[in-house]
C-alpha cells in the first residue's frame, strides 16, 4: 500500500513547477515558521501550507501530516507545561513530582508550548506537501551539480522521506502483529527504530546511486532543462512571503511573548504578514484562461499519457 | 587501456590479487588474501555459507569496498583493466553492473522507466540512445509492461528484475549478482539464470553470481569459487566442486549430488540433465516408485492419514472448520497495485489443521503474502472471511519486530518467557537483539509474535512465516526446520509462504499452490512437488517418479531399483 507521503504525478502547477521553484515556495513557509513565534502568524503559515497541499491534490499527505504534526504539537505543549513553571496564571498545582520537583501548570507555559508545537506542525505539513508533490527523480537530478560527490546527501534529501514512509508502514504492520503479551511498541522506541532503519537504508540507496554513476559528473547539457510556466508564480510567492516576513520581523510583526503574562500582538503589521502568508497558500491554484481551455486540456491529455514514458521520450515529446 | 581494448575483452573482466579487507570496527577481516581471476565471458558461481565473505568480494569488485564502506584494504582489484581500489564505484559503473540482495534499496527513482534510464543519463547518453537501451533491456528481461509503473507498487520479484535491468542497461562487461533469485519464484528464478547465461554467451558478459540455492545455477556455471571464512576454499569446475563439498562442506552439496552421494553413484551430477544422463548410462533408473515405503512428511503411506483439505460433505467440512487453526472461506481481498484496484485473492477456501505443516507456494504476485496478511487481520476482505486461532505471523523482515535493546524488554514477564522458550531462545534473555545472529533474530521476532498467543500449556495456535529462508544457507534452513518440527510437535499449525521448493519438500506435509489469487493445487507435498517442472524439487526432476522429492527418499528408491 502506498504511503500518504509518496509522490504521485499530477498535472497541478506545484507538481509541474521546477524543483527550485517548488522548494523555494514551500521553504519560504518553513522560514516563516522558524522566524516567527506569534501564534497568529504560525497559524497563517500552517493554513497556507495546508491550502497549498490541498490545492495541489496532496490531501492525504496533508491529513497525515496534520495528524502527526498536531500530535507532536500536543506532546510539546504537555511537556512544556510540565517542565516550565514560569508564568503568572497558574491553572493547576500538581504538587511535587520526582525529578521535576514542584509542578505548576501555567497558561503561559501552555501558550509557549503551542507556539513551539505550531512551528513543528507547520514544518511537517510543508515537508509532507514537498514529499507528495515534488518529483524525487527531479530533485535527484537537480541536486547533481551541487551534490555530485555525495550520493549520500542526495539520497537523504530526495529519498529519505519515501524510504522512511515505506519503513513506517512495515513497522506499523509489525507492531500490529506483536503478540498481546509482548511489550507494547512505544512511540519513542518506534521512532528511534524508524530513524535508524531509514538512515541505514538511505545509505544503501546512496550506494546504489554511486553504482549508477551519480558522482561521475557526466556531460552537461545532456538533459534539457524543464521549465514550467508556473515557475514564476512560485518564485514570486516565495520572494513576497520572505520579504514580508523579514520586513515584518524588523517592524515588529512578531510581537509575542508568553512570560510572565501572555501578549500576542495583533497590530497592523502582524495582520498584514498573516494575510500575505495566508494568500500565498493559493499559489498552487490552477488558473485557466478562457479560450485556452480546449488547447490546454488537449495538451494535458498528452501529459497524462506520457507520465509512464522514460524521461528521454518525455523530452523528445516536449513533455 | 583503450575503450576498444576493453570492449574486445583484452583485459580480464576481474583480477583480484592478495585482497585482504576488514570492515570498520570489525574484529576480524571479512576477506583474507583472496586471489581470483575472471576471464571475459566467463560465468563464475560464488558459493559459501552465510557471512563467508561472498558479498564483500562482490562489493570489492564493484568498488563499494572500500570506497563506500570504508575499512582497511590491502592487495589489488582490477576490473576490465581499471584499478577498482583507486577508481571507485562511479568510475567503474560503465564497466560493472551490480545487483545486491535487497532490491528495495536498489531503486532510487519513482518510476521503472526512470530507474532503468538513470545510469545512461548519468553517463550523458543522448535521449534517443537512452530510450532504445531502456526498451531493449526491458524486452530482454520481459518487463516492458512495468515501464510505466511506480516502483513502490512493484512486488519483490518485479523490483529485482527492474534493479537487474538498471544494472544491465549500460551493457557492462562484468555483472556481479548477490543472491538475485532469493525473492523470485522458481519460474522467475530459472528464467533469470538462463537469461544471465544468454547474456553471457551472446554478449560476452562475464558473470559472477553469489547464490545459496546452487541447484538453480550450478549447471549454468563455467566455474565455481567457494569462499570459506573470507578465503578461497575451492576454485574449479562445477563437478570438482561437488566432489570437494563431500569432504569439505556437505551443506553446499546440491540435492541431486546428495541423491547420488547417498546412493553411491559416481560422478556427482552438476544438474538435472547430467544426473539423468548418468542414471541412463548406468541403467540405474528406479524400477517402481510405489515399491518403496520410505517415510516422508509429504508421502502418504498405507494406513496413514494426513490432515488435508479435500472436498467433503457439508457437515464434515463444518466440523473441520470448527477445529481448524486457520479457516478461510470464500475469501476475496482487493488491493490497489498502482494501476487501480484488483482482486488479489479470489474466493480462497482453505483449512489448516492443528499440527499440520503447510507450504504456501506460487509465483510472485500470486497472493501468498496477501493471504497471510488477511488471515492475520492486517487486510480486510471484501468478501468471505478468514478465521485464525491465535495466529502469529512473521513477515519477511524479522528486524521490524525488534525495537528495544534487550531481549527481555521485548518480552516481559512469564508469557514472554514462555514465548522465548517456545522458540528455544530463553538463554538470550539479557542479550541485545543487535548482537544476535540472523537466525536468532528471526526466532526472537517469532517469539514476539507468539507472546500471549500460547494456550495454558504453552501450545501455539497458528504459526505463519512469510519467505523465511531468504538469504539463508542450508545450515540455517535446517535450524529453521528443527524449530518448525518443534512447534508442530507441540500442536501448532505451521503455514509458510515460500518460493524454496527444496525447503518446502523438507518441512511440509502439504503444499497449497496459489495462482492468480486462487488455489490451483492442494495436496501432500510429495505429490505436488513431484508433479511439475517448476514447482518440483531437483530430485523430482531427476527421477520423475511421483511422490519422490527428497534425496533420502530418492536414494532409497535408487538402491532398491538399481540394476
Amino acid at each position: 500500500m502506498r504511503s500518504a507521503f509518496a509522490y504521485i504525478p499530477r498535472r497541478g502547477p506545484l507538481q509541474q513547477a521546477r524543483v527550485g521553484a517548488a522548494v523555494s515556495y514551500l521553504g519560504a513557509l518553513v522560514v516563516v515558521a522558524f522566524l516567527y513565534s506569534n501564534p497568529l502568524v504560525l497559524v497563517a503559515a500552517g493554513l497556507a501550507a495546508c491550502m497549498a497541499g490541498w490545492l495541489a491534490g496532496a490531501r492525504s499527505a496533508v491529513r497525515a501530516a496534520l495528524r502527526m504534526g498536531l500530535g507532536l504539537a500536543l506532546l510539546i505543549v504537555i511537556v512544556n507545561a510540565l517542565v516550565v513553571d514560569r508564568g503568572e496564571t497558574v491553572l493547576a498545582r500538581l504538587g511535587h513530582w520526582p525529578l521535576l520537583g514542584q509542578v505548576d501548570i501555567t497558561l503561559e507555559a501552555i501558550v509557549a508550548g503551542v507556539s513551539i508545537g505550531l512551528r513543528a506542525a507547520v514544518t511537517m505539513v510543508a515537508f509532507a506537501v514537498y514529499s507528495a508533490c515534488v518529483d524525487p527523480d527531479r530533485v535527484l537530478r537537480a541536486l547533481r551539480p551541487v551534490a555530485a560527490r555525495s550520493a549520500l546527501t542526495a539520497s537523504l534529501v530526495s529519498r529519505l522521506v519515501p524510504v522512511a514512509a515505506a519503513d513506517a508502514g512495515r513497522l506499523r504492520d509489525a507492531a500490529q502483529l506483536r503478540g498481546p503479551a509482548a511489550a507494547p511498541v512505544g512511540r519513542g522506541p518506534l521512532a528511534r527504530r524508524l530513524l535508524a532503519g531509514s538512515l541505514d537504508r538511505a545509505v544503501d540507496v546512496a550506494a546504489t546511486l554511486e553504482l549508477r554513476g551519480y558522482s561521475l559528473g557526466g556531460p552537461r547539457g545532456a538533459r534539457r532543462r524543464e521549465p514550467s510556466r508556473h515557475d514564476a508564480r512560485f518564485y514570486a510567492a516565495a520572494v513576497v512571503v520572505l520579504a514580508a516576513a523579514i520586513v515584518g520581523k524588523v517592524v515588529g510583526a512578531d510581537d509575542f511573548h508568553a512570560y510572565p503574562r501572555i501578549h500576542i500582538g495583533t497590530g497592523a503589521s502582524t495582520l498584514a504578514v498573516c494575510a500575505i502568508v495566508l494568500v500565498s497558500g493559493l499559489a498552487p491554484l490552477r488558473v485557466r484562461r478562457k479560450g485556452r481551455i480546449a488547447k490546454e486540456s488537449a495538451n494535458s491529455a498528452g501529459r497524462v499519457r506520457a507520465t509512464g514514458l522514460p524521461p528521454s521520450l518525455k523530452e523528445a515529446q516536449g513533455v | 587501456m583503450s575503450e576498444l581494448a576493453i570492449r574486445r575483452g583484452a583485459a580480464p573482466a576481474l583480477a583480484v590479487e592478495g585482497l585482504t579487507y576488514a570492515y570498520p570496527r570489525a574484529t576480524a577481516p571479512a576477506l583474507v588474501d583472496v586471489s581470483l581471476e575472471v576471464a571475459p565471458g566467463e560465468f563464475v558461481l560464488l558459493a559459501g555459507r552465510s557471512a563467508s565473505g561472498k558479498s564483500t568480494l562482490l562489493r570489492a569488485a564493484c568498488g563499494l569496498v572500500p570506497h563506500f564502506h570504508g575499512g582497511e584494504v590491502g592487495g589489488r582489484v582490477e576490473v576490465v583493466g581499471m584499478d577498482a581500489i583507486a577508481a571507485g564505484p562511479g568510475e567503474l559503473a560503465a564497466a560493472v553492473g551490480y545487483l545486491a540482495q535487497d532490491p528495495e534499496t536498489q531503486v532510487v527513482s519513482t518510476t521503472v522507466a526512470a530507474e532503468i534510464e538513470l545510469p545512461l543519463e548519468m553517463r550523458g547518453d543522448a535521449p534517443g540512445d537512452r530510450a532504445r537501451a531502456v526498451e531493449e533491456v526491458a524486452l530482454a528481461l520481459a518487463i516492458p509492461h512495468l515501464l510505466g509503473r511506480a516502483v513502490d507498487t512493484l512486488s519483490g520479484g518485479e523490483l529485482q528484475r527492474v534493479a537487474l535491468a538498471a544494472a544491465l542497461v549500460t551493457r557492462p562487461r562484468l555483472v556481479l549478482l548477490d543472491e538475485p533469485t532469493s525473492q523470485l519464484d522458481p519460474v522467475s528464478g530459472d528464467e533469470l539464470i538462463w537469461l544471465l547465461r544468454r547474456l553471457n554467451e551472446e554478449w560476452g558478459v562475464a558473470v559472477v553470481l553469489a547464490e545459496h540455492r546452487l541447484e538453480r545455477c550450478l549447471a549454468a556455471a563455467d566455474r565455481v569459487v567457494a569462499v570459506e571464512d573470507g578465503r578461497i576454499g575451492f576454485d574449479g569446475a562445477p563437478r570438482d566442486f561437488l566432489a570437494w563439498t563431500r569432504e569439505a562442506d556437505p551443506t553446499l552439496m546440491t540435492p541431486a549430488a546428495r541423491l547420488f552421494s547417498l546412493a553411491a553413484i559416481e560422478p556427482l551430477p552438476v544438474g538435472v540433465r547430467d544426473a539423468r544422463r548418468v542414471l541412463g548410462e548406468r541403467g540405474a533408473w528406479p524400477v517402481e516408485a510405489s515399491a518403496t515405503a520410505v517415510p516422508h512428511p509429504g508421502k502418504v503411506l498405507a494406513g496413514e492419514t494426513l490432515p488435508t483439505d479435500r472436498p467433503s460433505r457439508f457437515a464434515a467440512l463444518r466440523k473441520r472448520r470448527e477445529n481448524a487453526a486457520l479457516a478461510a472461506a470464500n475469501l476475496w481481498v482487493e488491493l490497489d497495485d498502482g494501476e487501480g484496484s484488483r482482486d488479489v485473492l479470489r474466493g480462497i477456501d482453505l483449512n489448516v489443521a492443528p499440527g499440520e505443516r503447510v507450504a504456501l507456494m506460487g509465483r510472485n504476485g500470486a497472493g501468498k503474502s496477501t493471504l497471510l496478511r488477511a488471515a492475520a487481520g492486517l487486510l480486510d476482505p471484501v468478501a468471505g472471511r478468514a478465521v485464525a486461532d491465535r495466529m502469529a505471523l512473521l513477515t519477511q523482515n524479522p528486524s521490524d519486530y525488534l525495537v528495544r535493546e534487550r531481549v527481555g524488554d521485548e518480552l516481559p514477564g512469564a508469557p514472554g518467557l514462555a514465548a522465548l522458550r517456545a522458540v528455544g531462545m530463553e538463554h538470550a534473555i539479557d542479550a541485545d537483539p543487535r548482537d544476535l545472529s540472523g537466525g536468532e533474530r528471526q526466532r526472537l521476532a517469532l517469539a514476539i509474535a507468539l507472546a500471549g498467543r500460547l494456550d495454558g500449556e504453552g501450545v501455539p495456535g497458528l504459526v505463519a512465516l512469510d519467505e523465511p529462508t531468504r538469504g539463508m544457507d542450508r545450515g540455517r534452513k535446517d535450524d529453521l526446520i528443527a524449530l518448525i518440527d518443534g512447534l508442530a510437535a507441540q500442536g501448532a499449525a505451521v503455514l509458510i509462504a515460500t518460493h524454496d521448493v527444496e525447503f518446502a519438500a523438507e518441512f511440509a506435509h502439504r503444499v497449497v499452490l496459489l495462482g492468480d489469487g486462487v488455489v490451483i493445487a492442494d495436496g501432500p507435498s510429495a505429490e505436488i512437488l513431484s508433479g511439475g517442472w517448476y514447482f518440483a524439487t531437483e530430485v523430482a526432476r531427476v527421477l520423475d517418479v511421483p511422490g519422490v522429492v527428497t534425496p533420502e527418499h530418492g536414494a532409497t528408491l535408487l538402491a532398491g531399483g538399481a540394476a
